[in-house]
């Protein structure tokens, strides 16, 4: 059985010894107490444990530990620099784009991933981008307005 | 500094809720003047947004304990089966695999797919799926019965036990002469309409992790909706005493109705934990959580409505069935509006399903469906304008209020088709309008404590839950307004059975069950607070005040906030207040208009607009209640458009239990939302509004689609297949 | 279940040695998003995960003027649609992509791995449903919840085939090269598919040892336009009802010629001669559309609750080909 021993986790290498069809989310939460990305659903199908693999959001809960080596992996707990939020986080509390929160790590990382290709997105790339993050208590519309306020808040030369 | 009081409250303790009488400073106990709350209904983000922007917050299934296991249950997969044995030899063989147990003895009936039958616990998730399989249970399928036309019928094999009938009467009503009002009305609709069950979705999956303590108590993390109902049903299944127990709920993502006790996963996770000497993790996975724990029932009903030429509704008849699969069904009918005569009959009919739970407003987005479609049909029968027939028919007053507004906002005037389903080319749009109804009061016996600290700290607890609805955000709020202190300088408490008593969040009743019980603690504390400072400082009561800003007036001389504190005593001051009923009300009401657009060669329907306005006596935060309100639209689309329970008929099985097929509205999905918070001056106490929010968007939404493309969908959700079916596009599948 | 053993291989020789022969005892992992997915429900058991992802050079994107497009089967649909020149020269690739999964997927699926994905059949997800394609006897979907089932093609099996890239590769002409590391052979992609009255148990011609090492894809000629077009009960992230992969070349005021391929209503891409035929020729004026968008689903024959799909697909039809004109 082949093993993992290490993977790059928001900037540092972290020690671990798993099996590599292992799902990425299950080391992340249950080996290395990231527990921000979330099960939603096991499959790909909410969106809830996206994280980001060399800058790309991938669902972790289809994600297998073997394919997870030797890529940067960045989850929500990453996204904080010296104690300063990422804009797009900021934008989330400000406009109060959730209620149970649950889903709003994926959220966050699919976001960060646009707002990072796109420095500008529209209403319809935004809807285009989170269309596989679904959240049950309906906090949609201000989800796309915190992404739209980030957009400008990075624009305007906020800390990225 | 005023003198005391006493006022009626409730109290509960030990699952008993008694009057009693209780002490209070004698101020005027009101929300006061709009002007004079600071925080208290101004738009407030949360308290707890970085945790949960940051992926600190804590959810249940993220607990992790040292040596914890993980459960897992092993479920039926047959929908009615008498097990005839169970061996969890080869499970416990397998590494890692700490403790197994049956759930169902062999004998016993297993009557959905998806009942529980047995548990493990082992090191790992994954080891755990594999020891569930590795289970042997041998079952004797017996027959049954999914659909709940199919159960009605006499022969139909028997869900509950040959004892019990499958259709049982619900909910009846008889008013008057309806054949009277038929005979003598201007028009009659006459049709059957349908709403699909549907499921809760809860994006965070039922479960708890059960941690034996060394005392003989246990802590339990639920993800609940009530933090002290489940601490009394743990006492209850762990047989000591509820001070020994501790529910804990941090942050929970979602419940909807569906999470108010330990359920069979909890019980489960309480054995396994105690079988095993280790902490047990037990958290649903998706599949068990569509399958058994909960659902929406579905509602059918043949509805014969009666209307005079002026638009007056005369009489209704309406008979109806739902099923909540093992558990019961039922909607509320008539509703909303005065019909004049009135003949309705209801049967619950069980099917082998996994039981109904409450969802969100139960029965009411069903009853809606059912009762608007009618109205509205009945309206264009008698050639009248569907808004203002429900206007001549609606005794509320606040709802016409409210539609005046909301007409105004969808822009009834102008998009309101005269001739629905006359327009040109392959997409048309039209309007729709339906309404809610429901209680929004308080419950008594919320106990709240306050603590100040010589350090200037304010704390507030109340062993209250917050879904996401902001609770810890209105606390705060009322406590700061209360002290004239800034918002951060309180800090809200929540989310464990160990603080003071309070209901399940449920039925929009936690902010008017909150809210007043907060409001009368630090009354209460403000009160202690000038007493002990008087005191400290020997100075007479009434010449020690409160100003703005949390600058004290002690005697002659201004005190900072901190500088008075620090002369409090050593403890500080502890405070409790207890809820009254003068600080809530019930009774509200709210509408909901949509502008939907149909594609007549697709069947598709999209949603431009919802306009939902909403009352709820005096609004705590306007960020958070605003959100509440898109939420509710939000599961009301779903509701109208793609949700969807679908069990199989051969094998008993959900068929659609991950969330891609069952279709909740992504945010692709969104129209624009204007949710409009109706404050009036009458306004005296708080009302919850979860559940009013939800109800009459599906109705507004297949209205619309009828002004637009001139086909009645009578059945939800409004998918390509029932749209086509009824404009007749389906060859063979004709709509009634 | 866990997996005995999970290897990674450097070539198609490793692949095939470690694929074997024994059909579904080892498992080919390449993006991992219906694998995974599969696994979780114990719907495949293997004892032994093959990670071709280590292969080299099967990420690639080529193009050629003149030979069209070479897609190795590791490249991900991401990247795909990103590609410029796939967006201008094979837009119904890049439109099908844009609407298939969600973008997090995309991100992780590769090309390969969506041709090979197994059916969304809800009774072949079922753990507990052994239906025909699992070694059963029933089709579930004749006399149960068929809304989403087949309407051409279908039986004994009704299935459709999931994915919306494989409609548009065939409407445009792709082949895919197959291995077992001795072996290749180049088939076209319309071939690659097979029928369950075929062979139930499986959608494509694979064999246990082989794997696709790449996707080719030639140059449309001068002037043709192609568009995929999908329908669903939403947008966000949804499986077709119907979709439509239309590739047109005008000649001379009419069409000269035409490709079109439907999916989301049988169980392998369908390509529909008939419809081609009622276009070539002919003007693209509506009564030539809705000729074709009849011809296409002429032979359906729809199950008790998938009729609404024939009226749809035919709308589905009409407007793809429309858009080819716009």
């Amino acid at each position: 059985m082949a093993r993992i021993t290490e993977l790059d986790v928001n900037g540092s290498r972290e020690k671990i010894d798993v099996d590599a069809e292992r799902t990425l989310l299950s080391v992340l939460r249950d080996d290395l107490d990231l527990t921000g990305a979330k099960y939603g659903c096991g499959e790909a199908r909410c969106g809830a444990c996206v994280v980001l693999m060399d800058g790309r959001p991938v669902p972790a809960c289809v994600t297998s530990a073997g394919s997870a080596a030797g890529a940067k992996i960045t989850t929500v707990e990453g996204l904080e620099q010296d104690g300063q939020l990422h804009p797009l986080q900021e934008a989330f509390l400000e406009v109060g784009a959730m209620q149970c929160g649950y889903c709003t790590p994926g959220m966050i990382m699919a976001g960060v991933a646009l707002l990072r290709d796109n420095p500008d997105p529209d209403e319809a790339e935004i809807v285009r981008t989170l269309e596989g993050n679904l959240c049950r208590c309906g906090a949609y519309p201000r989800i796309v307005a915190a992404v739209r306020r980030a957009a400008g808040m990075l624009r305007g030369g906020g800390a990225a | 500094m005023p003198k005391t009081k006493k006022v009626k409250s409730t109290i509960t303790e030990n699952g008993e809720t008694r009057e009693v009488e209780i002490e209070v400073p004698d101020v005027e106990v009101s929300w006061g003047k709009r002007e004079d709350r600071k925080n208290v209904g101004s738009r407030m983000t949360r308290v707890d947004g970085a945790d949960k922007v940051t992926g600190r917050a804590k959810y249940t299934y993220d607990i992790d304990l040292p040596g914890m296991l993980w459960g897992r249950i092993l479920r039926s997969p047959h929908a009615k089966a008498r097990i005839t044995a169970i061996d969890l030899e080869p499970a416990k063989r397998m590494p890692g695999v700490k403790a197994a147990m049956t759930l169902k003895e062999a004998g016993a009936t297993v009557r959905f797919a998806g009942d529980e039958v047995a548990a493990i616990a082992a090191v790992s998730p994954e080891v755990a799926e594999d020891a569930v399989r590795a289970i042997r249970v041998t079952y004797e399928p017996l027959p049954f019965v999914v659909k709940e036309d199919a159960a009605r019928a006499p022969d139909a094999p028997r869900v509950l036990g040959n004892d019990r009938p499958n259709v049982e009467p619900g909910r009846a009503r008889s008013e008057g002469d309806v054949n009277k009002a038929f005979a003598e009305a201007a028009a009659v609709v006459e049709a059957e309409y349908r709403a699909q069950a549907r499921l809760h979705a809860c994006l965070e999956t039922h479960g708890h992790v059960v941690a034996r303590q060394e005392d003989g108590g246990i802590k339990v993390w639920a993800s609940t909706q009530a933090v002290h109902g489940t601490a009394d049903e743990f006492a209850a299944i762990a047989g000591i005493p509820k001070d020994k127990v501790e529910v804990v709920c941090q942050h929970m993502g979602g419940g909807f109705g569906a999470k108010f006790g330990p359920g069979a996963e909890g019980r489960a996770a309480y054995e396994l934990a105690k079988l095993a000497g280790a902490p047990v993790k037990l958290m649903l996975q998706r599949r068990e959580e569509s399958e058994a724990a909960g659902n929406a029932p579905s509602a059918i009903m043949k509805v014969k409505i009666a209307g005079a030429k002026d638009g007056t509704i005369t009489g209704i008849e309406a008979s109806g069935y739902g099923t909540g699969g093992i558990g019961g069904a039922g909607v509320p009918f008539p509703y909303i509006y005065k019909t004049g005569s009135q003949k309705v009959t209801q049967e619950t009919v069980r099917t082998n399903i996994g039981p109904s739970n409450s969802m969100r407003a139960p029965g009411h987005p069903q009853a809606s469906f059912l009762m608007e479609s009618a109205v509205d049909e009945l309206a264009y029968k008698l050639g009248l304008d569907p808004l203002e027939l429900r206007m001549k028919n609606d005794p509320s007053a606040l709802r016409q209020a409210e539609y005046k507004i909301g007409a105004e906002r969808i822009g009834w005037k102008q998009h309101w088709n005269p001739t629905p389903g006359k327009g040109q080319g392959a997409k048309v749009r039209g309007v729709g309008v339906a309404s809610a109804t429901w209680g929004g009061g308080g419950g008594g016996g919320t106990q709240v404590d306050v603590k100040i600290s010589r350090d200037g700290g304010v704390w507030v607890g109340v062993g209250t839950q917050d879904l996401g609805t902001g609770v810890r955000t209105f606390i705060a709020a009322i406590v700061a307004d209360e002290f004239g202190l800034p918002r951060e300088a309180v800090r809200p408490e929540v989310g464990s059975s160990k603080l003071g008593n309070s209901g399940g969040s449920g039925g929009s009743t936690t902010t008017p069950s909150v809210a007043p019980g907060v409001k009368m603690a630090a009354i209460q504390a403000k009160f202690d607070f000038l007493q002990a400072l008087a005191k400290a400082t020997n100075e007479p009561p009434d010449k020690v005040e409160l100003l703005p800003g949390g600058v004290v007036t002690n005697g002659t001389k201004q005190l900072s906030w901190k500088e008075a504190c620090k002369r409090l005593p050593v403890a500080g001051v502890s405070s409790r207040g207890t809820w009254v009923p003068e600080l809530q009300q019930s009774g509200v009401g709210g509408v909901q208009f949509a502008h939907a657009e149909v594609d007549m060669e697709t069947g598709r329907v999209r949603v431009l607009k919802i306009v939902c306005v909403q009352d709820c006596g005096i609004p705590m935060n306007k960020l958070t209640l605003e959100s509440q309100m898109n939420g509710g639209m939000i599961q009301g689309l779903g509701f109208a458009l793609t949700e969807d329970r679908i069990v199989d008929a051969q094998t008993g099985r959900l068929v659609n239990w991950n969330l891609d097929e069952y279709k909740l509205p992504g945010p692709w999905e969104m129209p624009v939302f204007e949710p409009i918070v109706y404050e009036y001056p009458e306004a005296k106490g708080v009302s919850g509004v979860a559940e009013p929010v939800v109800i009459p968007t599906a109705s507004a939404i297949a209205n619309a689609v009828y002004n637009a493309c001139g086909a009645r969908v009578r059945s939800l959700p409004l998918i390509p297949k029932h749209v086509l079916e009824a404009m007749g596009r389906v060859p063979g599948r004709e709509s009634a | 279940m866990k997996p005995f053993e999970y290897v990674r291989v450097k070539d198609a020789r490793q692949a095939a040695q470690a694929l074997g022969t024994e059909r579904d005892q080892a498992k080919i992992l390449a993006g991992g998003t219906d694998l995974l997915g599969e696994m979780k429900d114990y719907l495949v058991t293997p004892a032994r995960l093959v990670n071709i992802k280590t292969i080299p050079n099967l990420d690639k994107i080529e193009h050629d003027d003149k030979k069209g497009l070479k897609l190795g089967a590791l490249v991900t649909l991401s990247r795909l649609a990103e590609d410029k020149n796939v967006r201008e020269r094979y837009t119904a690739l890049a439109q099908a992509i844009d609407l298939s999964a969600m973008p997090q997927i995309r991100n992780a699926a590769t090309i390969g791995g969506n041709l090979c994905q197994r059916p969304r059949c809800w009774y072949y997800r079922d753990e507990h449903t052994i239906c025909l394609k699992k070694g059963g006897s029933k089709c579930y979907a004749v006399e149960g919840e068929n809304q989403y089932h087949a309407i051409l093609g279908g039986g004994p099996c009704y299935i459709v085939h999931p994915s919306d890239p494989a409609p548009a590769l065939v409407a445009l002409g792709a082949r895919v090269v197959i291995t077992d590391g001795t072996k290749t052979r180049e088939v076209p992609l319309e071939q690659f598919f097979i029928l369950p009255a075929q062979n139930v148990r499986r959608e494509n011609i694979l064999a246990q040892n082989e794997i696709i090492t790449h996707v080719l894809v030639p140059a449309p000629a001068p002037g043709t336009r192609s568009v995929y077009l999908k329908e669903r009960e939403k947008d966000s992230y949804d499986w077709a009802l119907a979709s439509a992969a239309v590739v047109v070349t005008p000649n001379a005021g009419s069409v000269g010629a035409a490709r079109v391929v439907l999916g989301g209503v049988a169980p392998v891409p369908w390509r529909v001669a008939e419809a081609e035929k009622a276009l070539v020729g002919q003007p693209l004026n509506p009564a030539t559309l809705a000729r074709a968008a009849e011809a296409a689903l002429a032979g359906a024959t729809p199950l008790e609750k998938n009729g609404y799909k024939v009226p749809l697909a035919q709308a589905v039809v009409r407007r793809a080909l429309s858009l080819t004109m716009a």
